[in-house]
């Protein structure tokens, strides 16, 4: 036979199955009569009496019914046709239990959404594969310290060197160094880019959708510089042209020719919007950048050598990086703990995501197993009423197996139903979720509803329908008699089956208790968290910052000093332009107090080593450090940061005369812990000092302001000291403007300032005071509140199962309770009776609940705030909370119990 | 009377369509009748047998049915052979002569010892 009649064979059955047609049942008959009556005829002809004739043509056809089933079996498939019936059936009978269908559809629906939701998250951040050619190969090393701030230092250029010549094991190792350029244009924009060397994009396993990537020919000093774009970049600035490449672009002044534009790709550790080679930036070419070992600017990526193991690669950086702090011990002071991590790129990109999103899957899952098990409940009891349905068919032959098919097969229809409304529900969930997931990752694009998360959907309702199916009562064989004979309804609600029903509500409330229990804890981090004090006395402010300095120099320019020598002619002009700013907005309407920052509060700034005179660091120390800011005349009384010892700047403290300093209590208290500040001698200190044009001399200090968190509001507070803006380089500028009224009004009017003195400027950042806090608590509120969603709804589907059991088991207790109450008891003890039954299965969920998320809630550390793992208030207001819902719960059932009519319960048995 | 053989499914759908080239369309009976004539009346075809192998046929694409009166006024369905099974027919019969060929080789007295 050929393929193609045999598929065509194929069809035509199951077509058959379906709708007969011509073949149909008629028609067989038709033609094995008529075949029948010419057999019949022929024996006549052959002398035959007719009577004789007919019994031997029936003879010779071996029956009439036998054949005509041979032919049914041959029209369509047998086994299909008992499913399609099956299925005919089942969805019969759903039909006719419409409240319970919809229960069980909107239940799962709402389980299998939100994991089908988190599902599709966990797997476009955390498990799919990455764009980059052999990703498995690709490692990323982070040097971290104890010290403030030291979480991922950076690598310098010596260090670099050390690592690339010592560990063959790393293969290819590309640097790459984060940046900030104004990208001028008739709408400028601050763009961060990397500066990378030319094997970057070979060693990431990247490749051009457009033009060319940086090759090896593009390092080193004396070559154009080059400019690659991110694909997002490309769409989202250059409207996917086509044609751009060979066009240039003014990054700061100079002009770079875009050569190529890399394909989407996450890129870590922070969203770039582009690469350029290292001559961009003089400094990064400087001699004082190559052998400075604590000047740390660059990020490495490396491939690993061919069957080199990651293991291999871990000891060789190990001992390579041993022997580094050995030979240079003042750049690695042993207080600090330094150390180098080798990780795979893939679990760094996850790093900060891992936590949160595997939280989330585990609410979600908890929230489908307390769905599914009100469905067990649920269908449980249904079943209780079809027994005696599912009897009469097993009596009538339907067979145990066919039985259990159909309830497959009913369950099925259910559970794939529950999967359509959840991915549904999972289509808007996971829109909400990529916003969720930005914050932690730069995979948050990749998230979609893919065919993957879809069978994971569809895996889920299978599973739940086998489990459902498991569970449903069918029944044995041998014991049918039985059961017929003693009539059918006796048999309602046997014990065994009631103990599943209440070990679920168990479970339900546990479970319900340990998800409540983080969602409390989370929440409570939360509220702690907005209840940080900014420091700021009041926060009726708008801030935004601005780059004037231009930072790119001539091409070919490696010299520091001439470099330097460029931006100090430039700082005059620069600084002009700030001080005009500021007095036009200070004279816009509405504007209480205008001051001027390099950063403004709330905002971090980097850390800078510092000296004391008098009081030198004892060798092997890790030198002390502080933020280092700078702030005009009017920025703290702009700010709201109130001054608590001496004096703020003011005019005086100009270029040329004496170097002041203001610090903050942190400060102080760190560095001054018993004695006044005001009138002692600081300095900046360290290598660091040569590579840039800050002045090292001696700064008194004259006055001490209050902290404000600039870390964050769930960071510890930063020592910091504040430097007057006229006595230092312009190097970034942000300014805080006060006002009487709504802050964000303002943000026009100083648009267009700002726009109107320096056309070219890039304001960054414009928001206000309670934009900035609320940007700081976001990922913790949205976390505790997709935690406490699922904890509601988990909450939610816990109520009605405990209510739908104990309704249930007073529906099968209708008749004892009507003797009860003819025997003498009277309502309140009947509804006691049954909100005992009901107390005790929450009690005995509350403990394990507890329990539960005594250990549970452990995990949970990393992402609280202010309020211990064990909180003793949110275990008890879990409970308490738990405790009221889960009563309330039992009362109405309960309640119902206790208006049974002695007489009709009686009657009814 | 000698013993009747039982019809293999393959077998009698060669013998069908066989059938149907020789005589062109005709009912269930009339091929029933027509196979028991050629095998001598050593095969006896039940209806239970032919009918489903008819209609495999069918389904195959190799034979069409159609309901049509007979020569003596009587409502029979009439097989008759798509261009389909033609091909099937000359290909099945290539291959059941060298099957035939083949087992006729093995079965030859040998004239050397093995």
């Amino acid at each position: 036979m050929s393929f193609f009649s045999s598929v065509r064979a194929a069809l035509r059955r199951v077509r058959g199955t379906i709708d007969p047609g011509s073949g149909s049942d008629d028609d067989i008959r038709a033609e094995l009569d008529a075949h029948l009556e010419m057999a019949t005829a022929e024996n006549i002809r052959r002398g035959m009496a007719p009577d004789e004739a007919r019994r031997r043509a029936l003879l010779d056809s071996g029956g009439l019914t036998l054949a005509s089933e041979a032919v049914r079996d041959q029209r369509g498939l047998p086994w299909l046709e008992s499913i399609v019936a099956d299925i005919r059936y089942a969805s019969r009978t759903l039909r006719h239990a419409p409240v319970f269908t919809a229960i069980v559809v909107i239940t799962l629906g709402l389980g299998i959404g939100a994991n089908t939701a988190i599902f599709s998250v966990v797997r476009g951040v955390l498990l799919k594969g990455l764009p980059h050619r052999d990703a498995n190969r690709l490692v990323y090393l982070r040097q971290s310290t104890d010290k403030p701030d030291g979480a991922n230092l950076s690598f310098s250029v010596p260090e670099v060197h050390d690592l690339r010549s010592g560990a063959p094991a790393l293969g290819t190792l590309a640097e790459y160094s984060p940046m900030t350029y104004t990208l001028e244009g008739e709408n400028s924009v601050r763009v961060n880019v990397g500066l990378v060397t030319g094997n970057f994009f070979e060693t990431m396993g990247l490749s051009a959708i457009l033009g060319r990537m940086t090759r090896p020919s593009d390092d080193g000093p004396g070559v154009p510089p080059v400019m690659v774009l991110t694909e997002q970049f490309w769409r989202q600035r250059f409207g996917a042209d086509p044609n751009v490449v060979g066009t240039t672009v003014k990054l700061d002044g100079q002009s770079v020719p875009i050569i190529g534009v890399v394909q989407a790709a996450p890129w870590f550790p922070d969203a770039v919007d582009g690469f350029l080679n290292m001559v961009v930036s003089p400094h990064h070419l400087s001699a004082q950048m190559i052998q400075g070992r604590t000047h740390r600017m660059t990020q490495i990526v490396a491939r690993l050598a061919p069957g080199v193991s990651l293991r291999d690669a871990r000891t060789q950086v190990g001992s390579v990086y041993a022997r580094m702090q050995r030979d240079h011990r003042e750049a690695y002071d042993s207080t600090s703990h330094y150390r180098v991590a080798v990780i795979p790129f893939k679990e760094a990109l996850g790093e900060r995501a891992r936590l949160t999103l595997w939280l989330l899957m585990a609410a979600a899952a908890f929230v489908l197993i307390i769905s599914a098990a009100n469905v067990v409940n649920l269908t449980l009891m249904r079943g209780v009423r079809r027994e005696a349905e599912l009897v009469v068919r097993a009596a009538l032959g339907a067979g145990v197996g066919r039985l259990r098919r159909l309830l497959l097969v009913e369950n099925l229809i259910l559970t794939v139903m529950g999967a359509i409304v959840g991915v549904a529900l999972a289509f808007g969930g996971v829109k909400l979720l990529v916003g969720l997931a930005a914050r932690y990752s730069p995979r948050a694009s990749e998230i979609g509803v893919d065919y993957v998360v879809l069978a994971f959907a569809l895996a889920l309702s299978v599973l739940l329908a086998l489990l459902l199916s498991f569970v449903a009562f069918v029944p044995r064989e041998g014991t049918l008699a039985s059961i017929v004979n003693a009539g059918l309804r006796r048999m309602a609600g046997s014990l065994s089956r009631q103990r599943v029903q209440r070990a679920l509500v168990v479970a339900q409330v546990a479970v319900s208790v340990v998800l409540l229990a983080g969602a409390g804890l989370l929440t409570r981090s939360m509220i702690e968290l907005s209840d940080v004090s900014t420091g700021l006395q009041s926060e009726q402010m708008l801030t935004f910052s601005l780059t004037l300095m231009k930072f790119a120099a001539p091409a070919g320019n490696t010299d520091n000093m001439s470099f330097f020598r460029s931006i100090l002619a430039a700082d005059v002009h620069v600084k002009q332009q700030y001080n005009q700013m500021e007095q036009e907005i200070r004279a816009l309407p509405g504007v209480l107090d205008v001051g001027i920052g390099s950063q403004a509060p709330l905002r971090a700034s980097d850390q800078w080593l510092i000296k004391f005179d008098g009081k030198p660091t004892a060798v092997g120390e890790a030198l002390p450090s502080a933020d280092m800011r700078s702030a005009d005349p009017s920025y703290f009384r702009a700010s709201g940061i109130p001054l608590l010892q001496g004096r703020e700047f003011n005019d005086t403290d100009r270029l040329g005369s004496e170097r002041v300093a203001i610090v903050n209590r942190t400060f102080v208290e760190r560095y001054y812990p018993n004695e006044t500040p005001i009138g002692k001698h600081i300095a900046l200190t360290g290598e660091v000092l040569q590579f840039t044009p800050l002045s090292g001399d001696w700064r008194t200090i004259v006055g001490v302001v209050g902290n404000t968190q600039d870390g964050g509001l769930d960071q510890p507070p930063r020592a910091a000291m504040f430097f007057p803006r006229a006595q230092e380089l312009s190097f970034g500028g942000s300014f805080v403007i006060r006002s009487n009224g709504d802050p964000s009004l303002l943000k026009p009017a100083v648009t267009r300032i700002v726009h109107g003195i320096a056309p070219t400027g890039a304001i960054q950042n414009m928001m206000t005071v309670a934009q900035i806090k609320d940007q700081s608590i976001a990922p913790r509120r949205l976390n505790a509140e997709l935690i406490s969603s699922l904890g509601m709804l988990a909450v939610l589907i816990a109520t009605v199962g405990i209510a739908g059991v104990l309704a249930f088991s007073v529906s099968t207790r209708t008749q004892e309770i009507g003797i009860r109450m003819s025997l003498g008891a009277d309502r309140g003890r009947v509804e006691r009776m049954i909100l005992w039954e009901g107390g005790l299965l929450l009690v005995v969920g509350l403990v394990l609940g507890i329990a539960g998320a005594y250990f549970g809630t452990l995990v949970l550390r990393g992402l609280l705030f202010g309020v211990a793992p064990h909180d003793p208030a949110t275990f008890i207001g879990v409970a308490l909370g738990m405790a009221v819902v889960g009563l309330t719960a039992c009362w109405i059932p309960a309640l119902r119990a206790s208006r049974v009519d002695p007489a009709v319960a009686m009657r009814g048995a | 009377m000698a013993e009747k053989l039982e019809v293999h499914q393959g077998t009698l759908a060669l013998m069908i369509l066989k059938t149907l080239e020789g005589l062109g369309p005709l009912h269930g009976y009339g091929i029933a009748r027509r196979i028991e004539e050629v095998s001598k009346f050593r095969l006896s075809l039940n209806y239970g047998t032919l009918y489903p192998a008819l209609l495999k046929l069918e389904q195959e694409g190799y034979i069409k049915a159609e309901w049509r009166q007979s020569e003596n006024n009587r409502r029979a369905k009439y097989y008759g052979l798509t261009p389909a099974g033609r091909k099937q027919l000359a290909r099945e019969t290539r291959e059941w002569n060298q099957t035939a060929d083949l087992i006729a080789a093995f079965l030859a007295p040998k004239r050397e010892a093995p």
